[in-house]
C-alpha cells in the first residue's frame, strides 16, 4: 500500500453512523451525538438518502463555549430534550470527535443525569466511544453491539430460544428474510440487531414519533440465558458482543461469515441445525436447488468476468466468495477500514485479487483500470469510476443515494444470491 | 480522473495525527494534491479536532502558498463554532481573501456580480443569458459557476445583485465598504421577482437601451412561459403549502411564488433565519398562517397534521417525513436536480408541484377496505 498524505473519496463512513443504525434495531430507541450539530445533520441526510426513511437523530449542539468549558450541560439538556420528546426506552450516546478530543467523561454525566432525574433512571442511557478518527461505521456498529449487550444481558432463568447477533450491517429485507427462514424452521432466536422494520416502515394512518420494531429489550436481557449464540458477519471485528455472551454468561458461541453465496449460506443452515435439532425446511431446500438452477442458467454470460468488489468487509467478503463460486474472477477487493485480517481472508478466497484495505477512491479507479475490471458491485460511492470508464455498477450496500429500494436489497440466503447473480448477469448484458 | 468539483479531499486525521498534530500531514498533502491535480487556489477547511488540538493552520497555508505560488486559504469550519450562519461567514471571509487580487478589465460598459447564486441545478445559467441580452456583464457570480479567476475579480463590477442575503449579504457590505459597491437585493426565483431583479438592474444604470431590452426580455418570457404554468395553476390553485427552509431568502420567495400559483401557504419556517427575516415574512403572509423557526423533526410533524397541508418544500431530511404523512413534496434545497430560477425555472416548479400534489398514490386507501364483492359468487363454492 503506498503512502499517500491526503484520502481522496473515501470508501467508508463514519463512525457514529454504525451505532444509529445499531441502536436502531432496538425496540422504541433514540440516538443522540454528543458533539457539534452537523455530525447529526449529516448521518440524518446520508441515511435518508440510503433508506428514504425520516431518521432522527439527536444532539447536543456543542458550542464554542461547551469545547472550551466541557459539554456536560449540554449532553444533560440533550438527553432530556430527546427524551422528553420521543419517551424511549432506551438511549445511545455516540461521542463525536470533539467531544472524544476534549476528553468529555461521558459516563460520569450519563451518570449524574440520571440521579438527577429520576424519572429517567429506569432508561437506559448507553455510551459507545466513535470518534472518527478512531474508526469507520463498521467499527462504530460493532462497538454499539458490545456496549449495549455488555450493559444489558442480565442473567436469569435458562430459556430455550437461541441468539443471532447480525454482526455487521445488512439491508432490512435480509434481515425479514433471515427472521422468516427462523420462524418456519422453527426456531426461536433472538435476532438483535433488529432494523427489518425501522428502517423500513409502512404507511400507516398515524406515524408514531419513533416507528415500531426492533429487538424487544427485555430479549436482548435475555440473551444471556440461551441456549447458544451465532454472529453472522462477525469474522473482522472480532464478534465481541457473542464472545461477552460466551465468556459471562456461558453461552456457546460460533462466529460465522454473512450468508451470502452457497457455502456460507450453508454454514449458516447447519449452525441453525445443530441448534434445533431440526432439518431444514423443504422451501429452502428447493430455493437452494433454484439458486444452482439460476447459476447454471447464467454460468456463460458470468464466468471469467473480471470484477471489482467494495464497500464494508463482511459484505465484500461475502460477494468475493460469491463471485468465486458462479465463476467470476474478484480481481480488485476494497475497503475503506483499516484492516488487514480483511487481506488475509480475500486472499483465501481469491488468491490472484488486487486487495485494498483504508482505501479510497482513486485507488481504487487505478486498480480498476490497471485490471480491466469489467464489473463493479458496491455502494453508490463508486457511481463516478462507474461512469468514467463505462463499466457497469451493481449496487450493493451503504450508502446507496441514487437508485430505489436500497432498504428492499436482497443478498443473504439462497434467495438473496439468486437476485445477485440475475442482477449481475442482467448488468453484463445491459452493457454488451 | 474522476471530475474534480465531484470530488472530495481529506487528510483523514487519524488518533496519531490528533495526539503529534496534523501540520505536516497537512502540508504533504497540499504538495501532493496540488501536483496531481493543479488547482488555481485550495481552499483548506478546518475541523472540530483542528480547532481543538490547535493546529496552526494559517501557517501551513501561508507556507503552501508562498511554496506551490498559488492562494492557499483557511476557512475555519469548526463544527462547534455554530451554525450555517458562522460557516457563511467563515466562507466569505475566505473569499474576502481571493476577491480584489486581479485586475480586470471588463468587457462591457454596464457590469454586475451575481451574490449568495449558487448555480444550483444550472439555475444561473439562463440568469447570465438574460443579463447579456440586456447588455451587462456579469463579472462574476458566486458562487455558483464561478472559477478562481472571476471570484479574484469580483470587486470590478459597478453594482452587486444579492440573492441569498442569509449566506452573502456579510460579503456584499464588505464590499461596498471596501470598494464602494453598492449591493440590491433580489431573487431570480419567481415570474414576479424575476421580472423585478431585470428591472432592477435596469434602473441602476439607467441606460435606455439596457431598459429597453429588460422589457424586452420580460414581455417575451412571460408570454412564453404563462401558457404552460396557467394550465398547472388551475391544476394546484387552493392547495395548502407549508415551507421550511435553511435560509429566509428563499422561505420568502416561496411565499410570492406560492401566490402566483394560487396556493395558500399554511407553514412558514427557516432554520437561521434573525429577526427582520422574520418580520418580513410576517407582513407577506395572511392570518392564520403558522411561522416557526429552527423546528425540529416532532414539531414539523405536529404542524404539518395540524395545518392539513398538501405539500412541503424543503429538503431531503423532511421528505421522507412528509411522505409518510402523505404530504405532497418538493425539494428546493441544493441538491435539488431541476432548474427553478428564471422564467423556465418557474415551469418546472409548477410542474414538480402538480407531479407530487396532484398523483394518484395519495388517494389509494391506506385502511384496506373490506371488500365483499365476492362473497356470494363464492358462496356455494
Amino acid at each position: 500500500m503506498s503512502k499517500t498524505y491526503a484520502t481522496i473519496n473515501p470508501c467508508s463512513m463514519c463512525m457514529p453512523m454504525g451505532t444509529v443504525i445499531a441502536f436502531k434495531g432496538i425496540e422504541n430507541s433514540m440516538t443522540l451525538f454528543h458533539g457539534s450539530q452537523g455530525c447529526s445533520t449529516y448521518m440524518r441526510l446520508y441515511l435518508a438518502h440510503h433508506f428514504r426513511e425520516p431518521v432522527d437523530i439527536g444532539s447536543s449542539a456543542l458550542s464554542q463555549e461547551g469545547a472550551v468549558y466541557g459539554g456536560a450541560a449540554n449532553l444533560k439538556k440533550g438527553l432530556r430534550n430527546v427524551i422528553q420528546g420521543y419517551t424511549p426506552t432506551i438511549v445511545g450516546v455516540s461521542t463525536t470527535c470533539l467531544a472524544e478530543t476534549i476528553g468529555e467523561d461521558v459516563p460520569r454525566t450519563i451518570s449524574e443525569f440520571q440521579r438527577q432525574e429520576p424519572a429517567v433512571r429506569d432508561i437506559p442511557i448507553i455510551h459507545v466511544s466513535t470518534p472518527s478518527y478512531a474508526g469507520t461505521h463498521e467499527e462504530g456498529y460493532a462497538e454499539a453491539l458490545k456496549a449495549i449487550v455488555k450493559r444489558l444481558a442480565t442473567k436469569g432463568e435458562p430459556q430455550h430460544k437461541c441468539n443471532l447477533i447480525i454482526g455487521s450491517i445488512i439491508s432490512p429485507a435480509d434481515v425479514r428474510y433471515l427472521k422468516d427462514m427462523l420462524e418456519r424452521w422453527p426456531c426461536d432466536c433472538i435476532v438483535f440487531p433488529d432494523i427489518s422494520e425501522t428502517f423500513d416502515a409502512p404507511i400507516v394512518t398515524n406515524f408514531p414519533k419513533i416507528v415500531d420494531g426492533g429487538t424487544p429489550l427485555s430479549e436482548i436481557r435475555d440473551m444471556a440465558n440461551s441456549t447458544a449464540t451465532i454472529t453472522i458477519g462477525g469474522g473482522v471485528w472480532r464478534a465481541d458482543a457473542g464472545a461477552l455472551l460466551r465468556d459471562r454468561f456461558g453461552v456457546p458461541h460460533v462466529a460465522l461469515p454473512l450468508p451470502i453465496g452457497i457455502e456460507n449460506t450453508d454454514y449458516f443452515v447447519a449452525a441453525i441445525e445443530s441448534i434445533t435439532e431440526r432439518e431444514l425446511p423443504q422451501r429452502y431446500e428447493r430455493e437452494r436447488g433454484r439458486l444452482l438452477d439460476a447459476l447454471i442458467d447464467a454460468h456463460k454470460i458470468v464466468n471469467g468476468i473480471k470484477a471489482a468488489v467494495y464497500g464494508d468487509t463482511e459484505l465484500a467478503l461475502g460477494i468475493t466468495k460469491l463471485l468465486r463460486e458462479i465463476g467470476a474472477d474478484p480481481s480488485v477487493v476494497a475497503t475503506g477500514a483499516t484492516t488487514s485480517t480483511f487481506a488475509q481472508r480475500v486472499r483465501a478466497l481469491s488468491p490472484s485479487a488486487t486487495v485494498l484495505y483504508s482505501a479510497d477512491f482513486t485507488r481504487v479507479h487505478k486498480e480498476i483500470t490497471k485490471n480491466k475490471v469489467q464489473l463493479m458491485i458496491g455502494p453508490s460511492t463508486g457511481r463516478q469510476i462507474s461512469l468514467k470508464e463505462s463499466i457497469p455498477l451493481v449496487r450493493v450496500g451503504l450508502p446507496i443515494s441514487d437508485r430505489f429500494g436500497a432498504a428492499r436489497q436482497m443478498i443473504m440466503g439462497y434467495e438473496g444470491m439468486t437476485w445477485m447473480v440475475d442482477a449481475l448477469a442482467n448488468a453484463l448484458l445491459d452493457a454488451s | 480522473m474522476v471530475p474534480l468539483y465531484k470530488s472530495s479531499f481529506s487528510t483523514d486525521m487519524k488518533e496519531k495525527d490528533i495526539i503529534f498534530g496534523g501540520e505536516r500531514t497537512l502540508a504533504r498533502a497540499i504538495r501532493a494534491l496540488v501536483a496531481d491535480y493543479h488547482p488555481p487556489a485550495v481552499f483548506v477547511y478546518s475541523t472540530c479536532i483542528v480547532g481543538v488540538i490547535g493546529d496552526d493552520l494559517r501557517a501551513v497555508c501561508t507556507a503552501a502558498a508562498h511554496e506551490l505560488k498559488i492562494p492557499v486559504i483557511p476557512v475555519w469550519s469548526e463544527g462547534f463554532r455554530g451554525n450555517k450562519n458562522e460557516g457563511y461567514k467563515a466562507a466569505c471571509d475566505a473569499l474576502l481573501e481571493l476577491i480584489g487580487t486581479r485586475e480586470y478589465i471588463p468587457k462591457k460598459r454596464f457590469t454586475v456580480c451575481l451574490l449568495g447564486e449558487y448555480n444550483v441545478a444550472g439555475d444561473v445559467w439562463p440568469i447570465k443569458s438574460y443579463f447579456e441580452e440586456m447588455g451587462v456583464e456579469v463579472v462574476s457570480s458566486l458562487t455558483g459557476d464561478a472559477t478562481v479567476e472571476e471570484v479574484q475579480r469580483a470587486h470590478c463590477s459597478q453594482l452587486n445583485l444579492v440573492q441569498c442575503n442569509g449566506s452573502m449579504e456579510f460579503l456584499a457590505k464588505r464590499l461596498e465598504e471596501k470598494y464602494g459597491t453598492p449591493y440590491k437585493r433580489v431573487s431570480f426565483f419567481g415570474l414576479k421577482a424575476m421580472a423585478s431583479a431585470l428591472m432592477t438592474t435596469a434602473a441602476f444604470f439607467r441606460e435606455p437601451s439596457i431598459t429597453e431590452q429588460a422589457q424586452e426580455i420580460i414581455k417575451r418570457e412571460m408570454s412564453r412561459v404563462l401558457p404552460e404554468i396557467e394550465w398547472y395553476r388551475r391544476h394546484i390553485s387552493g392547495k395548502k403549502a407549508a415551507i421550511y427552509m435553511g435560509g429566509a431568502a428563499k422561505a420568502v420567495s416561496l411565499v410570492n411564488a406560492f401566490k402566483e400559483l394560487g396556493m395558500k401557504v399554511v407553514i412558514i419556517g427557516t432554520q437561521t433565519g434573525k429577526r427582520d427575516d422574520y418580520e418580513k415574512i410576517d407582513s407577506i403572509v395572511k392570518d392564520g398562517t403558522v411561522i416557526i423557526d429552527d423546528a425540529n423533526p416532532l414539531e414539523l410533524q405536529d404542524l404539518l397534521i395540524r395545518q392539513e397541508a398538501d405539500l412541503l418544500v424543503s429538503g431531503v431530511k423532511e421528505r421522507y417525513l412528509a411522505y409518510k404523512l402523505r404530504t405532497a413534496f418538493c425539494d428546493f434545497n441544493h441538491d435539488r436536480t431541476k432548474t427553478f430560477e428564471g422564467f423556465t425555472g418557474m415551469i418546472n416548479f409548477a410542474r414538480e408541484l402538480h407531479t407530487s400534489i396532484n398523483s394518484p398514490v395519495w388517494k389509494l386507501p391506506v385502511e384496506r377496505k373490506h371488500c365483499t364483492q365476492f362473497s356470494k359468487a363464492l358462496a356455494n363454492a
